[in-house]
Parts: C-alpha cells; sequence; structure tokens
C-alpha cells in the first residue's frame, strides 16, 4: 500500500506546509522538505520492483460497480516520473526558499506546491484512466494557483486563466476520450487497456477517441495550435515556472503519450496528428524562442520547442523513437530546470528579465555564468552534454523513418532546421546575458546569489554532464526501465555511446551548430525581419477573442432567461409545469380516476380537510397583515400535524409541531424588520390572472394526487417494514429509514442544514438593520421587555424539556422520535431562555459559540459512519446489541443512536445559531435600551 | 366500579371544558374571556389526565406516570401565557367592562427619551 502513501503524503503535507508558516516564514520551506522526503522514502521499498521487471499494482475497491477502484500502478515510466517529480519538487523547493521575497507568503506557495506534487503524483502512478483523469484535473486547478500566486498582478491571474482555461478543455475532452476507450476494452484499468492494443486500434471509434485523448495531451503539453498558454504562464514565480515547465505539468501530456504509446501508436491517424502537432511546435517554438527579449520568454518558447520534439519522437512511433522520446524527457528536464533556475538568478540579482539591458553579467557572477553555460550547451545539443545524445537518436529516428517515403528529405530537413534555431536562441542566452558588452540600466547591481539558491543548479548541471559524458554509467539502467515501461515489452538494442561514427545524425548535428552559430551571428537583420512580422500569429488574440465572443453569447442568454422579475419566473415555471404536465396526462389516455376502490370518508377528515381549506383560504385574505397572516400559518401547521396523527405518522406529526414552532419564531424576528402591512401592489386583472393560474396549478396537483391514490400503489415500504428490526434493530421504521437504511441521505442533509445555518450567520454577522421603535399604529412598545413571571417560570421550564428531550431522543429507534425531533425540541427550550430572559442573560449562561456543536455534529456522523468501514462493513452499517441495566431494565444499545446523535447536535447547532443571530440582530437595534431586569 | 369512575372522570373533563370554551366565547370583553381557558386547562385537562392515569395504570402494563409530566408543563405555562396576553391588552388599552387600573408606570421613560434624542 505504500504507493498510497506516496500520493497522499504530499496532499496531506499541503496543509501542513500552509500552516506551519505561521510559526515562522521558512518553517515551510522545511515542513515542505521534509513532506517530499518522507514521500520519497515511501516510494523506496517500490523502487527495486520495475528493475526485477515487474509493475506493482496496488489496489482499494471504491466504487467497483462502476468499475472504478482507487488503485495504482508502479512500472519504469510511473517510477521515471515519480522519481523527476519528487526529486525535482525537493531542487524547487530548496530554490524557492531563497527565491522568494519576504512579502510573500511562504506557506500559501509551499502548500500549493505540495498540492500540485500530489496531483502530479497522481497522474504518473495511476492505474485506472478515471483516477488519472482526477488527478489530472487537479494539476490543472493546482497549477492555476501556482502561477496566479503573485495575485496582485493582472498577468499572473490572465496567465492563470489561460492556462486553466485551456488546459481544462483539454481534460474534458480527454474525458470523453476516456469513456470511449474504457468502452472498447471493458475496464479503466490501464494494465486491461495495455494489453488490447489491437482491439483498440481496429475499433471503428478509434479515430474519435484519439483525437480526443490527444487534444488532453497537447493542451497540456502545450502543443501547436494550444501552445500560447505557456508562455503567459511565465508570470509565475520562476520556481513553478522551473518546476512546472521542466519535469512535471507539461510533461504530463507527454507523458499520456508515452503512457497509451503501446495501444495508440502504429496507425496513419496516430502519426499523421501527432507528428503534425509535434513538427508545427518543435519549428514555431524554435523559431519564437529565438526572438524573445524576456529571458523567461525565450525558455517557454523553447519549452515548447521540446515538447514538440518529444511528441515527433511519440509520433514517429518506432520503439526505437520512443526510447529516445523518454530519454529526451530526462534530459529536457534536467537542463531545463537549471535554465530556469539561473533565469530566476539573474531575474533575483537584476531586477529585470529583458536581455537587451542584462549584458556583460561574467564579471559579476562568472559561477552562475559557468552553470548556466552547460545548461544551455546541453539545450543546443553541443557533445559531451546530455542533450546532445537524445537530440542525436532525434536526428537519426527521423531520417530512418523518412527513408521510406518519396519526400525522405523533408522532415529531417525540417528538424535540422529547428535544430540550428535550438542552437541559435541557446546561443543568445549565453552570449546576451553574460557577455556582449556591458549592462544598460539595471535596476540592481547584479552579485552571486546566496550559496544554497546555487546548490540546487549545480546539481542538476551535474547530472547534465554525467549523462552527457557517461551514460552508460549514469542513466542507463533507469532509461531502460522507463522504455520498457513505456514500449510493455523489452526495449529494442540502442547504444548510448557518444560516437557512433560518421553517420546522418552527427551530420545533421554539425550542421545544426553551424548553422545556429551562423544564425545567431548574422541576427540584426533577423531581429529586424520579426519584429515586422510580429502580431501576424497571435494565438492568443484568437483566445481573447473566443473567450469575449462565448462570455457574450453566455450574457445574451442570461438576459433573456432571468429577466430579475421574481413574479415572472414562477409564472413562466408553473405556465410550463402546467402545459407539460396536460400534454403528458392527456396524451397518455389514462383515465383521471383508477380502479381502486375509494375508502368512505369519515368525519373527523372530512372536518380537518375543511378546516384546512378555510384556514388557508383565510390566510391568502389575510395576507396584507403579516403578523395576523403568521398566525393562522400557525393554524395551518397545527391542522396538518393532526392529520398526521390521524393517518398513524406520529413521527411527521412531532416533526412537523417541532418544525412549525421553530418556523413561527423565525418568521416573528424576521418580520419585525418588515413593515407590518403590505401595500396592495398588483391592479385588479393581474389579482384575476393570478387567481387563475393559481388555481388551474392546484387543480392539477389535485387532479394529479388523486389519480395517484385512486390507483393500487406498490411501494417499497414493505421491504423497510420487513428488515427494519432484524437489519437495523429499530421497531420505528422511520427514525430506521433515516439513520441506517438511508443514512448517508442523512449525513448530506445535515450537512446542507449546517452549511445553511453557517451560510446565514455570515450574512446576519454584522449586519445591522434599523427596527421599528413603535407599531403600525404608533404606539410605542411595552418597556417590560422580559415579564418576570416568564423569565422565571421558562427557566422552571427549561430541565423539564431537556428531559423530554432525551426522552424522544433515547426511544428514537423504537417508538416514534429521533435525534431530529429531539434536536428541534432542545433548540426551542433553549431559544425560549433567550425571549424570556434576553440575549445578554443567555450568553452569560451559555456559550453563544455554536460552530463547535454543529462541528461535532458531522464529525460524528461522518465518524460513526466510518467507524462500519473499520469493521469490514459498508458505509454506515448500523450494529446493535441489548444490554441489561439494573434499574432501567433491558436497553437497546445501537449505534445508530450515535448517528442520531451527530443529527441532533447538528439540528440544535444550525437552529440555534440561526435564531440567535436574527435575535441578535434584534438587540442589536434598540442599542440605547437596557434589560430592566438583569443588566 | 372502575368504569364508573373514568366515566365520572372524563364526563367532568369534558364539561369542564365546554364550560371554558363558552366563556370565551360568550364573555364580554378581552379580560374576562380570558377567564374561561383557566377552567379548561385546570379542571377540564385535570380530569381527563387523571382518568388517563387510571386507565393506563390498571391495563397490567406498569404504572403510567406521563401525565404528571404534561401537568407540570400546563402548570407552567399556562399562567406565563395568561399574564403575558393580560399584559399586552393592558399595554394596548383594548377595551374593558371594568375600568382599567391607571396604566403602570415606565421605570425606563427618561432612558429611552434621552436614547431617542
Amino acid at each position: 500500500m505504500n504507493l498510497f502513501f506516496v500520493v497522499l503524503i504530499p496532499f496531506l503535507g499541503a496543509g501542513l506546509a500552509a500552516w506551519v508558516s505561521r510559526f515562522g516564514r521558512l518553517q515551510s520551506a522545511w515542513m515542505a522538505g521534509g513532506v517530499t522526503l518522507v514521500a520519497l522514502i515511501a516510494l523506496t521499498p517500490s523502487l527495486p520492483a520495475p528493475f526485477l521487471g515487474e509493475t506493482l499494482v496496488q489496489r482499494i475497491p471504491w466504487i467497483p460497480a462502476l468499475g472504478l477502484d482507487l488503485v495504482l500502478r508502479l512500472d519504469g515510466l510511473g517510477l521515471l516520473f515519480a522519481l523527476m517529480v519528487l526529486g525535482m519538487g525537493l531542487l524547487v523547493i530548496l530554490y524557492a526558499r531563497y527565491y522568494l521575497a519576504e512579502r510573500d507568503c511562504m506557506g500559501r506557495f509551499y502548500g500549493y506546491l505540495l498540492l500540485f506534487m500530489g496531483s502530479m503524483l497522481g497522474i504518473v502512478l495511476s492505474e485506472n484512466l478515471i483516477l488519472l483523469l482526477m488527478f489530472w484535473e487537479l494539476t490543472s486547478l493546482s497549477s492555476f494557483l501556482l502561477i496566479s500566486y503573485w495575485q496582485h498582478r493582472e498577468d499572473a491571474r490572465t496567465g492563470a486563466r489561460m492556462a486553466l482555461a485551456v488546459t481544462g478543455l483539454g481534460g474534458l475532452a480527454m474525458l470523453g476520450g476516456f469513456v470511449l476507450l474504457g468502452e472498447m476494452v471493458g475496464s479503466y484499468d490501464l494494465s486491461v487497456v495495455l494489453a488490447n492494443g489491437e482491439l483498440i486500434r481496429s475499433d471503428p471509434l478509434y479515430t474519435p477517441m484519439l483525437v480526443l485523448i490527444l487534444l488532453g495531451a497537447f493542451t497540456k503539453s502545450a502543443q501547436f495550435p494550444f501552445h500560447f498558454w505557456l508562455p503567459h504562464a511565465m508570470a509565475a514565480p520562476t520556481p513553478v515556472s522551473a518546476y512546472l515547465h521542466s519535469a512535471t505539468l507539461v510533461k504530463a501530456g507527454v507523458f499520456l503519450l508515452a503512457r497509451l504509446f503501446p495501444v495508440l501508436s502504429g496507425t496513419s491517424q496516430w502519426s499523421i496528428l501527432v507528428i503534425g502537432a509535434g513538427l508545427a511546435t518543435l519549428l514555431i517554438g524554435a523559431y519564437f524562442a529565438l526572438f524573445k527579449h524576456d529571458i523567461k520568454g525565450l525558455l517557454a518558447y523553447s519549452t515548447i520547442s521540446h515538447l514538440g520534439l518529444i511528441t515527433l519522437l511519440f509520433g514517429i512511433g518506432t520503439p526505437l523513437a520512443a526510447v529516445a522520446g523518454v530519454f529526451h524527457i530526462i534530459n529536457h528536464a534536467t537542463f531545463k530546470a537549471s535554465l530556469f533556475m539561473a533565469a530566476g538568478i539573474i531575474d533575483h540579482e537584476c531586477g529585470t528579465r529583458d536581455m537587451r539591458r542584462i549584458n556583460g553579467l561574467w564579471r559579476y557572477m562568472p559561477y552562475t555564468g559557468t552553470l548556466a553555460m552547460v545548461a544551455a550547451a546541453a539545450m543546443a545539443g553541443v557533445p559531451l552534454f546530455n542533450g546532445f545524445l537524445s537530440k542525436e537518436m532525434f536526428f537519426g529516428e527521423t531520417v530512418t523513418f523518412s527513408a521510406n517515403h518519396t519526400w525522405d528529405w523533408l522532415l529531417p530537413a525540417a528538424v535540422v532546421v529547428a535544430g540550428i534555431f535550438a542552437v541559435a536562441y541557446s546561443l543568445r542566452f549565453i552570449h546576451d546575458v553574460f557577455f556582449n558588452g556591458d549592462p544598460i540600466d539595471l535596476p540592481k547591481t547584479p552579485h552571486e546569489p546566496p550559496r544554497w539558491m546555487k546548490v540546487p543548479v549545480e546539481i542538476l548541471v551535474a547530472i547534465c554532464l554525467l549523462v552527457g559524458i557517461l551514460p552508460a554509467f549514469t542513466v542507463a539502467p533507469l532509461l531502460y526501465v522507463a522504455a520498457t515501461g513505456v514500449l510493455q515489452t523489452a526495449p529494442p538494442d540502442y547504444d548510448l555511446a557518444i560516437w557512433h561514427g560518421v553517420n546522418a545524425a552527427l551530420i545533421m548535428s554539425v550542421i545544426a551548430l553551424i548553422g545556429g552559430i551562423l544564425i545567431y551571428a548574422g541576427r540584426r537583420p533577423l531581429f529586424n525581419l520579426a519584429t515586422k512580422l510580429e502580431g501576424l500569429l497571435d494565438a492568443r488574440a484568437v483566445f481573447d477573442g473566443l473567450l469575449k465572443g462565448l462570455l457574450a453569447l453566455a450574457g445574451a442568454v442570461t438576459r433573456i432567461l432571468d429577466t430579475g422579475s421574481l413574479q415572472r419566473m414562477l409564472l413562466v415555471f408553473i405556465l410550463s409545469a402546467l402545459t407539460l404536465g396536460t400534454v403528458g396526462f392527456l396524451g397518455g389516455g389514462a383515465p383521471l380516476t383508477g380502479d381502486r376502490d375509494l375508502l368512505p370518508a369519515d368525519a373527523v377528515s372530512l372536518l380537518v380537510t375543511i378546516a384546512l381549506i378555510i384556514v388557508a383560504l383565510w390566510t391568502v385574505v389575510l395576507h396584507r397583515r403579516r403578523l395576523t397572516a403568521l398566525i393562522v400559518m400557525g393554524a395551518l401547521g397545527l391542522l396538518v400535524s393532526l392529520i398526521f396523527v390521524k393517518f398513524s405518522a406520529p413521527d411527521l406529526a412531532l416533526t412537523q409541531l417541532s418544525v412549525e414552532v421553530v418556523t413561527i419564531v423565525l418568521l416573528l424576528l424576521a418580520l419585525y424588520f418588515l413593515p407590518q402591512y403590505s401595500p396592495a401592489e398588483s391592479s385588479w386583472p393581474r389579482r384575476v390572472r393570478d387567481i387563475g393560474v393559481a388555481c388551474l396549478a392546484g387543480g392539477g396537483a389535485a387532479a394529479l394526487t388523486w389519480s395517484v391514490l385512486t390507483r393500487p400503489y406498490e411501494s417499497i415500504a414493505d421491504y423497510f417494514l420487513e428488515n427494519s428490526v432484524p437489519g437495523g434493530g429499530g421497531a420505528n421504521v422511520v427514525n430506521v429509514i433515516l439513520v441506517d437504511f438511508r443514512g448517508f441521505d442523512t449525513l448530506g442533509e445535515i450537512s446542507v442544514l449546517a452549511l445553511a445555518g453557517l451560510g446565514i450567520y455570515a450574512m446576519l454577522k454584522d449586519l445591522r438593520l434599523p427596527g421599528p421603535t413603535c407599531d403600525a399604529r404608533g404606539r410605542p412598545w411595552n418597556w417590560d421587555m422580559h415579564p418576570v413571571i416568564m423569565a422565571a417560570l421558562t427557566r422552571l421550564l427549561l430541565p423539564l424539556a431537556l428531559l423530554v428531550s432525551a426522552f424522544i431522543f433515547l426511544r428514537g429507534h423504537n417508538l416514534p422520535g429521533g435525534g431530529f425531533i429531539a434536536g428541534l425540541i432542545t433548540a426551542i427550550a433553549l431559544i425560549m431562555q433567550y425571549l424570556a430572559n434576553g440575549v445578554e442573560w443567555t450568553h452569560v449562561r451559555m456559550t453563544s459559540n455554536l460552530h463547535p456543536v454543529i462541528g461535532a455534529g458531522l464529525l460524528i456522523g461522518l465518524l460513526t459512519g466510518l467507524a462500519s468501514l473499520v469493521f469490514g462493513y459498508p458505509f454506515l452499517t448500523s450494529a446493535f446489541t441489548h444490554v441489561h441495566w439494573p434499574v432501567i431494565g433491558d436497553f437497546e444499545l445501537a449505534s445508530a443512536i450515535a448517528f442520531d446523535l451527530g443529527v441532533y447536535l447538528v439540528v440544535v447547532g444550525a437552529t440555534l445559531l440561526i435564531l440567535v443571530h436574527l435575535g441578535l440582530m434584534h438587540h442589536a437595534s434598540h442599542p440605547g435600551e437596557q434589560e430592566p431586569n438583569h443588566a | 366500579m372502575l368504569e364508573m369512575l373514568l366515566s365520572v372522570l372524563i364526563v367532568v373533563g369534558a364539561l369542564f371544558t365546554f364550560i371554558g370554551s363558552l366563556g370565551l366565547a360568550r364573555l364580554g370583553d378581552f379580560y374576562t374571556r380570558l377567564h374561561g381557558p383557566t377552567k379548561a386547562t385546570t379542571l377540564g385537562v385535570g380530569a381527563l389526565l387523571i382518568a388517563s392515569v387510571l386507565y393506563f395504570s390498571t391495563r397490567g402494563e406498569g404504572l403510567s406516570l406521563h401525565e404528571i409530566l404534561v401537568t407540570l408543563f400546563l402548570f407552567i405555562t399556562a399562567p406565563v401565557s395568561a399574564h403575558l396576553l393580560a399584559k399586552a391588552a393592558l399595554h394596548l388599552r383594548v377595551r374593558s367592562i371594568a375600568p382599567p387600573p391607571p396604566e403602570a408606570e415606565d421605570p425606563l421613560a427618561d432612558t429611552r427619551v434621552r436614547a431617542g434624542d
């Protein structure tokens, strides 16, 4: 199960890292580093497996019915990426500790970084496609947070939004692709998918599936035409760029290409789409990189170009090309991260990133300059550096691939052009920054950065060199297992030597090097040309235009649908319901009255029904006198609870009674702030229309009820009645349904209740409304706000009411009652204290902080549910036993009672929270009045 | 014998409840009407509750004492509601047959005026 810890630890650590920042600025850096180390240690037990040729799969069933399990896998590819994510993470954490300024919030930064790290680990270790997609979306979200880390900067916000929009859209497309893929093979598990390549490639839906998945991969990996978000993401702090755009986020796309390589590749659609996108990206990225004046912009476009290179390699589709692709993933991660870090150091020390101003830094920071030169040489593909090896493999593969085609010179020529540009922009990065005269008007005088800021760069540069000079002793084993993981079989023979003799690849490398130097030498006219051409291919403008159009469309639709008049919306709603109902009913052709025998009408039901109708009409007539109408509505509620008693639903009757009381108190408190009489607002024709609509709607509902009730009715009630005692251990079926059969529903409902309570609290907090000082006829309020008789006797009532509440609560499982009703009774008893004695008096004696009560209730409910998981039963299974207590007698102990306690606490907390804060507002509207009895 | 006793209690309870309701409907003004329901809540409900205790306790299922709780609640709430109603009526100067007592003096009248300024 250690893989689960590897993924989970960064998520847990994110919270920790954010939390410890309150104890000092650097604590979160230490914490983040520690968390990453722990995750690395958790990974170590599994390290040998891929080298022994095994694929580790660890599984926790989640929703087996949907074929969705929490299942992780570790093979060579996953291992390579997990090591890159964690290792690069450590270096970036160290680097960022020195990079971030005094005013930047460290906790937030490291929290986001760890969130991102966890999501990325999830992607590379997922075995299930849907799980992979979830982590995929999480990387989109967490990278949004990271890119927009400097929230005060507009470019950071727009860049982050653009990245989220583009990668999010790609993720949606990918979901479609994954579903198609899963349906083709009948499983979402990668092992099954990877074993069924033939089946998938011959499926008629192969092409749409491929396009959808590639959309996801290409948006993430910034492939043309979705490349434009990446340069704008450079508004992020440089450590973020170093992490996201070297080893992680953008590599997720090529990771997916590698992951599904054995399944998807080998068709002409694959070759056309992937080679096309890769080649276009390679060329466009290399071209733009040369002409960017911003150091990070140059690196961003070069990243795009290198991603294109990797994509192109996977597109070629031969096993050897895939090996080269994996190799270049490793190499690009090392040299690009070190270059980003070097760029960050330069930016940090110079205060600007404009290469037209940063010149001749060699004199100020020769050490950083050396490091940057090594990394840039690797990027350019100079021999003895790691970039050279993979680039030569790349050149060789393009030649082999094109050998049998008619236009066999085209692809090699194009990649050589890209190579030339790569050499040119690498040269520019070094020459423009470190030589080329003196710095022009820098905000700061540059000097070498702190010792430890250079350490991550040194490590990465050392890797570049070691891999470049001694590939067989360093990267070879890891590359071998990673390639095995990609191909799902042993890779073909390849040679990592630096010198293969004079062959096509070497000649291409030499042309690229010489051509690059020549281009850079003649850069002035090229720059002028580029300035003229700039703006011709602005993908951002297209994106912005699309976004604007979409927003305008959404605005137009909203304006049509939402006119801002509640009455009109209700009218539309009711009329549509009526129309649909009528059409459905007339179309069905069934008779209104069913074939069930009618029961004889008894006097009580008839009387109560008539009373109900009268009271309901009375409410309508009285609705302008709000207080009176409220009292009448209370009577209506009591009548309804009598009906429940009549139809032997004592639980409902009890609930109705207590809810009625709370509602009336709530409305009274709220009505205090409203005028006591509503003016007549609508004209007569309108009233007639409304009465007509109301009658139609009521008649429709009555007809519907009639036709349902006159038909024989088979419900699932019998199941509940039969299984209530054996399955839930309670004779009160209503309560057993609430806490056991549909306990998950109840958990959801109390969460909603808690949220509603908190929401109302948030709205009422600090809200000050002026209350009226006299009633509608100008009579002042009575001076005696808390009459003595009521105050004294209400205190006497409290223990009695609590006793009743406890009684109702305890018997709830077998007799009418339960946590919900008991909670309402307790709430009413406590509210009575507020009403009778005043807020201040009560707050001296009882805490006003109700959030812990709500929280405790939710927690108890959740823990009860989880407890059954511990014993190996499904969530919220209840257990019960009978114990014999002296004096009291036989007593049933059910775990459901703990759940009911959770319900009770949430109900008490939320109800009190709402009512007390309404009352406090009331209190605050009379600041001058003291409480005569107790103040 | 028990049945006789129960019947008497129920009839007495019903009678006083009826008298109370009649009083509520027929008496002259608000203050006297307030007087009516007290009959129903004390003697009326009291007799019915005693009948209930007797009936459920003699059925062989043990002593039934829930009714005591009901009585307690009634004894506590009935005076409070009556007092509040009367107080509200006095404050609003509801019409009365007998001349109403002089209005209770507002001890905070001065402070209120000051706060209002």
